[in-house]
C-alpha cells in the first residue's frame, strides 16, 4: 500500500466513526453525480468550476450544498475548507445535507501537517476556515448521541481519485 | 453550614446520581479508545510548556493578536472585568441598534453574569447551544462546563419544552426534542443583530480565534448576524498555529471522549457579511482580565491559567460525581471550578466548596493541559486555613495532638481504654456508636490496638534482626495504632529475604491529615519533627511505606515544607527518591510468590498508590494468583475513605463507597486486596456494615503467608 492509500484507508475509517459517509470516485464519474443531483449550492474548485451555482438564504435552509476540501486530516477524518466566502459558510451551516470533495491527494496524516496552510491562509487580513468531521451533533439531552443540530443533518464525503 | 444542607439535597436527587454515574462509566472508556495509541503525558506536557507565559509574555501575545486583526477594521478591548465587559458589550449592542443577541456557549460569559445584564438594559440573548438554551428557558445554570444540562432528564427538558413553546412533547423522542430547538433556534439567527461567541484559543501569530463545537451553533452565531462580538480571557492566547493543533488533539477527547469535536471554527479579522450595512462584518474582541493577569505571576495559582476548559477535571471526579456542578464548584465547576471560584470569584464561596475535594488526585492525572489541580486546591486550603480559621477542634488534633508524638499516643492510648465497651467479639472493630448521626454510620471503624506497632516490633524482637542490607520502613499512625498486625507481617516477610528493617524511633504523623485540613502550619511543624526521626537515607536501600498517602506526603510534602530549612529539605529530597510500596520493592528485588490454592482475589488500588508512588501492582498479582485474580472495575477510583473528609461529608463519602462494593461484588472475590490501612478502614468498614462476606487484606499480609520464589 503506497502512503496515499493508507492515508486515503485511514481518512476514511476516521470519518466514517463520526458517521461520514465516504464514497471514493472518479472525475468522470463525480462530473455525472453533479449533473444527475440538482444540488440547491456548488463551490468547487477546477475541473469542476463550471457547475458552480449559487442560491438564496435564510432561515429555511436550503436542501443540499456542495463544497470542496482544500484538505482533510487522515487522523481525525476532518475536511479542511476555506470558508472566506460567506456563502460557503451559509451553503455549509445551513445545508439540511452537506456534501463534501476532496482530492485524494489533498489528505495529510495529522494535525500538524496543516499548520504551514493555516498559516498561509490566515496572512491574509481576514479568513474564516473551518475543519469540518462529520453531521451536526448534539449530546446535551440524557448524553445520548443526536445528529443533526443547527448544522446538517448528514455529511457525505466525495473522495476523487487523482486528476 | 450551607454547604451541608447543599450536599445533602443533592444526595438525595436520583436523577442526578444516576445520569452522572452512567456518564463517568462511559466517559472513562471513550476517553480510553480516544487517547489509545497517543503519548498522553508527552502531549499534556506539551500543552503544559505552551501555555507557560509570565504577564509580561502574554501581554505581549495580546499586542500581536490585536495588530492583526485590526488591520481589517476590528476593534480590540481589555476589560479590566466583568462588569467592563458587560459594559462594552452592551454600549456595542446599543451602538449596532440590537433587539436580539444569539450566543454560542461560552463559560467567560457566564464567568460575569452577560446574560443577566443584558437583559436588564433591555436586550435579549437567546443562548443558541442546546443545553445551554435548555437551562436558560428554565431559569438555571450549567451544572457542567461541557455538557451544561448533565443534571436534566429528557421527561423534565421535555416538561421545559412543552411550557416554552406549548406543543405536546414525547419524553422518549430525544431525536424529535432536538428538531424542536433547531427549528425554533433558527429564526434567531437571522432575527438577531448582534452574535456573541467565546473562543478555545486565541492564535496571536496571525490573530485568529479557533472554536471548538459540535452543534454548528457557534458556525451560524458567527456568520448569519452582522455584528460578531468575541468574549475572550486572555489566558487562551497561545503562540502559534502548531501549539493550538495540540489543544485540538487533546481537548475533545478529554472533554468528552470525542476524536475530535464536529466543527473547530478558524476566525481571523472582519469576514464578508451580507447583513452588514458596509458589506463586512463588526467584529469586536473584548480581552477580558478580571484578575487573570495579575495571576500569571502568582506562584501556585498561574498553572490554573493553562486550563483549556475541557471540564474533565470533573468527569473523573468521585465526589462531583455525587453532587454535581452545582455544588461542587459555582460558575466554573469540577477541581478547577474550586480553583477559579477562588481566583476570579467570591472567596468566602470558594473556601466552603474547596472542603469538597477528597484529595484523590484523579483530576491531576487526567488534566490534558498537566495542571496538578489538587495541589493547588492543597495549596488553597491551606491559605484559606491561615486566613480565615479552621474548625477549633480539628485545629486542636493537629497542633496539639498529633504534631505531639507523646501527647497523640496517651491520647491513642486513652482512647483504646475508653472504647473497651463498644468493641465487636473479635475486638477488631467498634459497634455501630450510639449518639452519632445516623448517615455517619455507613461502616464498622476499626477498633484502636492495644499495643502499637512499635511496641509489637520490640516485643517480637524484630529490632534485633541486622543485615548489611537494610531498609527503613515508615509505619504511619494508621498502622502504629489500628493495624498493627500488618506492618509485623512485611517486616517478617521482609527479614525472610534478608532485610533488616529500621522504623523510626518515634513514630510522627506524616503531616498530610493537618496540611490537606488547611493548617499548614501544624503541617509543617509535624513534618520538621518527622525528619528528625527518620534515619539517615544514604544508609538504606529503600524507605518503605505501608500507606501510600504517608509514602506521598514524604516524597512531594516534605519538601515543599522544609524549603526554608536547608538540611531537612536537603534530607527530605534523598528520601522522597527512595520511597516506594512495599510491593514495588518486592517486584524490584524479582521476589515472586508462589500460591495454589483457590481463593478468588481483586485488587483495589489506592488513590496515592497510582497518583502518587507511580506502582500498579495489577500485573505482579496477576503472576502470583493467576487465574484466581480478578481485575476490579475503576480499581484506580477512589473508595470514599479521604481520611477526616469522610467525617466531614459522610453522605459522599458513603455514595462513593458504594460504587467501589457494588464493583468488588461483580468481581465475586473472596477477598479484596490493597495497600492503604485508610481503604481498609474504609472498605471493611462498609462490606461489614453490610454483612458482606468479602475479606479486605493489605498486601503484605497474604503474601507474608505464601511461599516465597527467589527469580
Amino acid at each position: 500500500m503506497t502512503n496515499t492509500e493508507a492515508l486515503l484507508e485511514k481518512f476514511i475509517e476516521k470519518a466514517e466513526t463520526e458517521q461520514t459517509s465516504c464514497i471514493k470516485i472518479d472525475k468522470e464519474a463525480f462530473k455525472n453525480i453533479l449533473r444527475e443531483q440538482n444540488f440547491d449550492f456548488v463551490n468547487l474548485n477546477t475541473p469542476f468550476k463550471s457547475f458552480n451555482k449559487g442560491c438564496e438564504f435564510d432561515e429555511a435552509g436550503i436542501k443540499n450544498a456542495i463544497v470542496g476540501a482544500d484538505f482533510a486530516i487522515a487522523e481525525t477524518g476532518t475536511s479542511v475548507i476555506d470558508s472566506t466566502d460567506e456563502k460557503i459558510r451559509l451553503a455549509t451551516t445551513l445545508a439540511e445535507n452537506l456534501f463534501i470533495a476532496l482530492h485524494s491527494s489533498n489528505i495529510v496524516a495529522k494535525l500538524e501537517n496543516i499548520v504551514s496552510y493555516m498559516n498561509e491562509k490566515n496572512s491574509a487580513d481576514n479568513a474564516y476556515l473551518a475543519f469540518i468531521t462529520g453531521p451536526s451533533r448534539t449530546a446535551d439531552i440524557e448524553r445520548v448521541l443526536t445528529i443533526g443540530v443547527h448544522g446538517p443533518v448528514s455529511l457525505t464525503c466525495y473522495i476523487i481519485q487523482d486528476l | 453550614m450551607k454547604i451541608k444542607q447543599a450536599v445533602k439535597k443533592k444526595l438525595n436527587d436520583k436523577i442526578l446520581y444516576t445520569n452522572l454515574k452512567n456518564f463517568a462509566s462511559n466517559y472513562k472508556l471513550s476517553r480510553q479508545n480516544a487517547l489509545s495509541g497517543l503519548d498522553f503525558l508527552k502531549l499534556r506536557n506539551d500543552i503544559y510548556k505552551s501555555k507557560d507565559f509570565s504577564k509580561e509574555e502574554i501581554l505581549a501575545l495580546f499586542e500581536e493578536f490585536k495588530q492583526h486583526v485590526e488591520k481589517s477594521g476590528c476593534t480590540v478591548l481589555h476589560a479590566e472585568d466583568g462588569l467592563a465587559a458587560n459594559r462594552l458589550i452592551t454600549q456595542i449592542c446599543k451602538k449596532h441598534n440590537a433587539e436580539y443577541v444569539v450566543k454560542s456557549k461560552s463559560m467567560t460569559s457566564e464567568e460575569i453574569k452577560l446574560n443577566h445584564y443584558l437583559e436588564k438594559q433591555g436586550l435579549k440573548p437567546i443562548e443558541t447551544d442546546l443545553g445551554e438554551w435548555i437551562l436558560q428557558i428554565a431559569g438555571e445554570h450549567p451544572s457542567h462546563m461541557v455538557m451544561p444540562a448533565i443534571h436534566k432528564t429528557r421527561q423534565q427538558v421535555a416538561k421545559i419544552f412543552e411550557k416554552h413553546t406549548g406543543e405536546k412533547i414525547d419524553p422518549d423522542d430525544i431525536d424529535k426534542m432536538v428538531k424542536i430547538a433547531r427549528k425554533y433556534l433558527r429564526e434567531y439567527y437571522f432575527k438577531a443583530t448582534v452574535g456573541i461567541t467565546g473562543a478555545n484559543i486565541a492564535v496571536a501569530s496571525t490573530g485568529t480565534i479557533g472554536i471548538v463545537t459540535n452543534e454548528g451553533n457557534a458556525r451560524l452565531s458567527s456568520t448569519v448576524p452582522p455584528v460578531h462580538i468575541v468574549l475572550v480571557g486572555y489566558e487562551k492566547l497561545v503562540k502559534n498555529f502548531s501549539d493550538a493543533m495540540k489543544i485540538i488533539r487533546l481537548l475533545p477527547k478529554s472533554a468528552t471522549g470525542q476524536n475530535i469535536s464536529t466543527y473547530v471554527t478558524w476566525i481571523k479579522g472582519s469576514n464578508p457579511s451580507f447583513k452588514s450595512d458596509t458589506g463586512n462584518k463588526h467584529t469586536y474582541y473584548i480581552f477580558l482580565d478580571n484578575g487573570r493577569l495579575s495571576f500569571f505571576e502568582h506562584p501556585f495559582l498561574k498553572d490554573a491559567l493553562k486550563c483549556i476548559r475541557c471540564g474533565s477535571c470533573a468527569n473523573v471526579c468521585p465526589a462531583y460525581e455525587m453532587v454535581g456542578g452545582h455544588v461542587f464548584g459555582d460558575i466554573y465547576i469540577g477541581a478547577i471550578g474550586l480553583i477559579l471560584t477562588s481566583m476570579l470569584h467570591d472567596e468566602k464561596k470558594a473556601k466552603e466548596i474547596l472542603t469538597l475535594c477528597i484529595g484523590c488526585k484523579a483530576c491531576s492525572f487526567n488534566c490534558p493541559a498537566g495542571i496538578d489541580l489538587q495541589s493547588i486546591i492543597s495549596d488553597l486550603n491551606v491559605y484559606m486555613g491561615k486566613k480565615y480559621f479552621i474548625n477549633p477542634v480539628k485545629k486542636f488534633v493537629y497542633s496539639a495532638v498529633m504534631k505531639n508524638p507523646s501527647v497523640f499516643k496517651t491520647a491513642m492510648k486513652a482512647a483504646a481504654f475508653i472504647q473497651k465497651p463498644m468493641l465487636t467479639e473479635t475486638k477488631e472493630n467498634l459497634k455501630n456508636l450510639p449518639y452519632i448521626p445516623k448517615e455517619h454510620n455507613f461502616r464498622k471503624l476499626p477498633s484502636i490496638k492495644t499495643k502499637t506497632f512499635s511496641e509489637l516490633f520490640k516485643e517480637k524482637k524484630l529490632d534485633e534482626f541486622k543485615s548489611s542490607k537494610k531498609v527503613f520502613f515508615y509505619p504511619g499512625c494508621a498502622v502504629e495504632y489500628f493495624f498493627p498486625e500488618i506492618g509485623v507481617s512485611m517486616v517478617e516477610l521482609l527479614q525472610k529475604t534478608g532485610y533488616q528493617v529500621d522504623i523510626p524511633k518515634t513514630q510522627v504523623c506524616c503531616g498530610l491529615p493537618a496540611i490537606h485540613a488547611g493548617d499548614g502550619q501544624s503541617g509543617k511543624k509535624t513534618i520538621l519533627k518527622n525528619i528528625k526521626y527518620m534515619g539517615n537515607p544514604d544508609e538504606y536501600e529503600a524507605f518503605l511505606v505501608l500507606c501510600p498517602s504517608c509514602g506521598m506526603a514524604i516524597k512531594e510534602d516534605f519538601k515543599k515544607y522544609t524549603l526554608d530549612y536547608i538540611a531537612e529539605f536537603k534530607k527530605s529530597e534523598k528520601i522522597g527518591k527512595k520511597v516506594m510500596s512495599f510491593a514495588n520493592f518486592l517486584k524490584i528485588q524479582n521476589i515472586g510468590f508462589q500460591c495454589d490454592g483457590n481463593i478468588k482475589y481483586t485488587y483495589h488500588t489506592p488513590c496515592h498508590q497510582g497518583r502518587g508512588l507511580g506502582f500498579m501492582p495489577e500485573e505482579f498479582l496477576k503472576e502470583i494468583f493467576g487465574q484466581n485474580f480478578i481485575p476490579l472495575k475503576d480499581s484506580d477510583v477512589c473508595c470514599g475513605f479521604g481520611g477526616s473528609f469522610s467525617v466531614d461529608y459522610p453522605g459522599i463519602s458513603s455514595g462513593i463507597l458504594d460504587k467501589k462494593i457494588e464493583n468488588i461484588l461483580n468481581t465475586k472475590a473472596d477477598c479484596l486486596l490493597t495497600d492503604c490501612p485508610g481503604c481498609i478502614m474504609q472498605i471493611d468498614g462498609g462490606l461489614k456494615q453490610k454483612g458482606i462476606n468479602v475479606k479486605v487484606k493489605h498486601l503484605s499480609q497474604i503474601l507474608n503467608d505464601l511461599k516465597m520464589i527467589k527469580n
